[in-house]
């Protein structure tokens, strides 16, 4: 038995650390509005691009800020790599004026993704 | 004979495995995850066309069937009348009775708040309403 349950906390170990890091990708300080009504994000394309914008108009991808150009080179080498049904999710704090949500939409449409996601929270815990 | 029987018996004692040190270890493990635990939110993602920036976006404003929804810094205005979310929440509910593919053209002015933005998005999602296009004013 002594063999089986070193392989199952070794199991344990890696689950609980790749969940973290997957969490630790997203910017805390960026406070999403409220959607009660909105669609619950079931299953993620492994494809999808999360764009942060925080409510001083800053653009980030997994924390890693990107100047407007960067982020048009990135979001242009997922069209080309995966298509443009690729999937963008924009994370715009709730205080986040228009014109800075609306840099990061163009930035899409000019590397030819037409269709955007904007995440909200469906349910606080 | 004697002596076998005795060396069988011994061999089964060699093969235990106490239990206890390794139930206290679980029970550390089980109260530190239970401790560090916090529940994630669930999460929504509202899906809207956005048209490209070069499109002509005179051409969609004066469509006469399209209802268009115009965010300003402090309130909303419906088809150009000045409404607030329950009232604009019972004309989607209207126009998403009739069809629930008919397009809403939601236009946000440079300083309006995202909150806003998602105010109405998710007002959509409860009614229904599927095709959405999010264009920038200023």
């Amino acid at each position: 038995m002594t063999p089986m349950i070193d392989i199952v906390f070794q199991m344990i170990i890696f689950f609980v650390l790749t969940v973290q890091m997957e969490r630790d990708q997203l910017d805390e300080r960026i406070r999403l509005a409220m959607s009660p009504h909105g669609p619950a994000v079931e299953q993620r394309d492994p494809r999808t691009v999360t764009i942060d914008v925080d409510d001083d108009g800053r653009i980030a991808i997994g924390r890693f800020p990107l100047s407007e150009q960067r982020l048009f080179t990135v979001m242009r080498a997922a069209v080309v790599q995966h298509g443009q049904t690729t999937p963008v999710v924009i994370r715009g704090d709730m205080d986040t004026a228009h014109h800075h949500i609306k840099r990061a939409m163009d930035i899409c449409t000019r590397a030819g993704l037409f269709r955007i996601k904007f995440a909200a929270i469906k349910e606080a815990n | 004979m004697g002596t076998r029987h005795h060396r069988r018996k011994k061999q089964v004692i060699e093969a235990e495995l106490s239990m206890t040190p390794m139930i206290d270890i679980v029970f550390q493990l089980l109260i530190y995850f239970i401790l560090t635990f916090e529940p994630t939110d669930v999460m929504a993602h509202l899906d809207v066309f956005r048209p490209a920036p070069d499109s002509e976006p005179r051409e969609q404003m004066e469509t006469p069937n399209v209802l268009r929804v115009v965010i300003y810094q402090d309130g909303f205005t419906v088809n150009d009348r000045q409404m607030r979310l329950p009232e604009i929440e019972r004309t989607l509910g209207r126009l998403a009775a009739i069809d629930q593919n008919q397009t809403v053209l939601i236009m946000a002015t440079a300083h309006s708040r995202h909150a806003n933005l998602i105010d109405i998005l998710d007002l959509c999602a409860k009614v229904g309403l599927r095709n959405l296009s999010v264009v920038s004013m200023n």
